[in-house]
């Protein structure tokens, strides 16, 4: 069996890994466009200087030879032959397959900024050559704008700031991190942030690029009309899935590619997992991107133990939470960070360092925010994720812990 | 495998295992040494109070399919696929949380004292038998042997040749 690899991330050899133990001799194939293995989480480290790029790999050294998989580093896919069951690439060669699984992840995604695709120092965090362009910008500046309070945009804005930059975020939400949690949470984190000389400014857009007449970058305008000088642009505004190579394909794409609950596409003996598809979320019970390291891992594996013959479906697949740690403050948040509405009942706890918070609809936890003390937070997640009533009187909840929920296998393992 | 199976009818609540555990990481390994008082220092293991009032012995289970390894976005989480034990590296950790985000259990946290690195249950490295077993007067916290959840081992090692 002949099984071919798109992509050497969280997805693509957690995959192989997958093929590696349902399949002692098949044959694997992974084309990566990345020339090196490594956690794309870690880059924020390396770009502040906490971790070289050698440390950000995360498998191990002897992977590949371990797991017997032969390695095409630095080249990428340009376009799939699904009739001849192979994959064109952009070295001139062609990859052919009996399963294929298409772990290309994302992209940064840039707004539609007035010279954002001209200006010469506007880039995205998401790859290591991405680390390379911005380090040797921010030799040449003193300040730094981020477009985007997210937490791509937030750990960037860290990292350029450890670097001796003054750093600005313009976030068009009301305060920073809106995804992941509500105004009084994310409040702790923009006076540590304000306090450390990054400035933070809600509410707002950027409108435009400046450029000097060798598309430098000068400046950006904002849309109150505010110019921020700066030489340096990181666009922190969302991931778009790798998915040109298909145009033309009938492999069907929505905001990702679709696959079903066996990370199959809708054409025959191509699968697909991680940042580029979409699929059926747990908590919204909806179809969407799932762009985050564990699901990727997850995905991997049961599109990997499927093509090698297995039949295994993906369950708990749950996008919702969100761990973070900046300037010693951590958080876990999990589920909606606000009530939605008025038929949700919050219970709040806040004492000096710390700021629990949690949400429920008739009688089941629908969301959650940890900040300070984060421990046990797991156990909050997987309530959450199961949906169910968790019969625990308001008054433990802040201290919810698996004593309540003890549930143990005759193997020893625990259920929740 | 081997792996902590718990009895909490057992449990008398004396928390044993948690000295025991606290003492096994550190400096001296002694129970008589170890600072009790010393917030930067916590067990591995606890014991709980149930909706009941029944006190639960808790550690990490070492599952077969560990959602801490899973979630672990700098590789220093792993399965050793020759004891099954869900080993972390320090060095490689990144304090990011995902694994304090993703174990339902709760079994993985923060280091207490420099909040950079998360510590959980090492099985007690290098001893035959973890010291929480051996602490437990009442027999609530024993050790069983169950089939291997190692499937990493189960196949030829291609780089070995084999
Ligand atoms: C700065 C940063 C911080 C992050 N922090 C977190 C975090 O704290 N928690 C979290 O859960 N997630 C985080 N993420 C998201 C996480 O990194 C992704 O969810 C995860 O990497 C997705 O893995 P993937 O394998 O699906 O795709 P990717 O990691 O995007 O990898 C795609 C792979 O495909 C290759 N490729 C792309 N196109 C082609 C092609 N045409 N042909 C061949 N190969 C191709 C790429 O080179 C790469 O090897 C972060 C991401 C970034 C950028
Ligand atoms: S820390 Fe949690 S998820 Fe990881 S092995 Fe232990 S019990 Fe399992
Ligand atoms: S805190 Fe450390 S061990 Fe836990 S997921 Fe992050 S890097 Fe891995």
């Amino acid at each position: 069996m002949r099984y071919l690899i798109l992509g050497a991330s969280a997805t693509g050899l957690s995959a192989a890994g997958a093929i590696r133990q349902n399949d002692p001799w098949g044959d694997i194939t992974v084309l990566s466009g990345d020339r090196h293995i490594y956690s794309r989480c870690l880059l924020p480290d390396v770009l502040a200087g906490r971790r070289d790029a050698a440390a950000a790999r995360f498998v191990p050294e002897d992977f590949l030879r371990r797991n017997g998989v032969r390695w095409a580093g630095g080249v990428k896919a340009v376009k799939l032959l699904p009739e001849e069951k192979g994959v064109a690439a952009d070295n001139g060669d062609k990859f052919f397959y009996d399963k294929l699984l298409i772990a290309t992840g994302s992209s940064s995604y840039l707004p539609p900024v007035e010279n954002i695709n001209r200006g010469r120092q506007v880039y995205g965090l998401r790859n290591l050559e991405d680390v390379w362009d911005i380090t040797r910008a921010a030799g040449n500046c003193r300040q730094a704008v981020i477009m985007g309070g997210g937490l791509v945009g937030v750990d960037a804005a860290v990292s350029l700031n450890e670097k001796g930059l003054a750093v600005v975020i313009v976030e068009i939400a009301g305060h920073i991190l809106p995804l992941q949690l509500d105004q009084r949470a994310a409040a702790s984190y923009e006076a540590l942030f304000r306090n450390r000389g990054i400035e933070i400014i809600t509410g707002e857009m950027m409108n435009r690029i400046i450029l000097d007449d060798r598309q430098n970058v000068t400046g950006v305008q904002l849309k109150s009309g505010r110019v921020i000088p700066c030489g340096l642009v990181v666009a922190a505004t969302g991931v778009r899935p790798n998915i040109d190579f298909l145009e033309g394909t009938p492999v069907e794409v929505g905001r990702g590619i679709k696959v079903n609950e066996y990370q199959e596409t809708s054409y025959p003996d191509i699968y697909a997992a991680g940042d580029v598809c979409e699929s059926l979320e747990v908590f919204t019970g909806k179809v969407a991107p799932t762009p985050i390291w564990p699901l990727a891992v997850l995905q991997g594996q049961v599109a990997g133990t499927n093509m090698a013959g297995g039949r295994r479906k993906i369950v708990n697949n749950f996008a919702f939470k969100n761990s973070m740690e900046f300037y010693g403050l951590n958080t876990v948040s999990f589920g909606f960070p606000e009530a939605p509405d008025t038929s949700y009942t919050t219970y709040i706890m806040e004492s000096p360092g710390s700021y629990k918070k949690y949400i429920f609809k008739d009688g089941c936890l629908r969301g959650a925010i940890l900040q300070g003390d984060i421990s046990r937070a797991g156990v909050t997640g997987a309530l959450i994720r199961k949906n169910t009533p968790v019969g625990v009187a308001p008054g433990k909840l802040f201290d919810l812990n698996y004593a309540y929920f003890f549930n143990q296998r005759e193997n020893g393992e625990f259920v929740l | 495998m081997l792996r902590i199976f718990i009895k909490p009818e057992l449990c008398a609540g004396c928390k044993n295992c948690q000295v025991t555990c606290l003492a096994e990481h550190s400096p001296s390994r002694s129970v008589w040494l170890v600072n009790l008082s010393d917030q930067g220092s916590r067990p591995r293991n606890f014991v709980e109070l149930n909706n009941e009032g029944q006190p639960v012995p808790l550690s990490c289970r070492h599952c077969d399919e560990p959602e801490c390894v899973n979630s672990c976005m700098s590789g220093a989480l792993y399965k050793d696929p020759a004891t099954g034990i869900v080993a972390h590296n320090p060095e490689q950790c990144a304090g990011c949380w995902m694994c304090v985000m993703s174990c339902p259990f709760g079994m993985i946290f923060p280091d207490a004292r420099e909040n950079k690195v998360s510590v959980k249950c090492d099985f007690c490295a290098g001893r035959d038998k973890p010291r929480c077993v051996e602490a437990c007067l009442t027999g609530a916290i024993t050790l069983i042997e169950v089939p291997s959840s190692n499937i990493d081992g189960k196949y030829p090692n291609l780089a070995r040749g084999e």
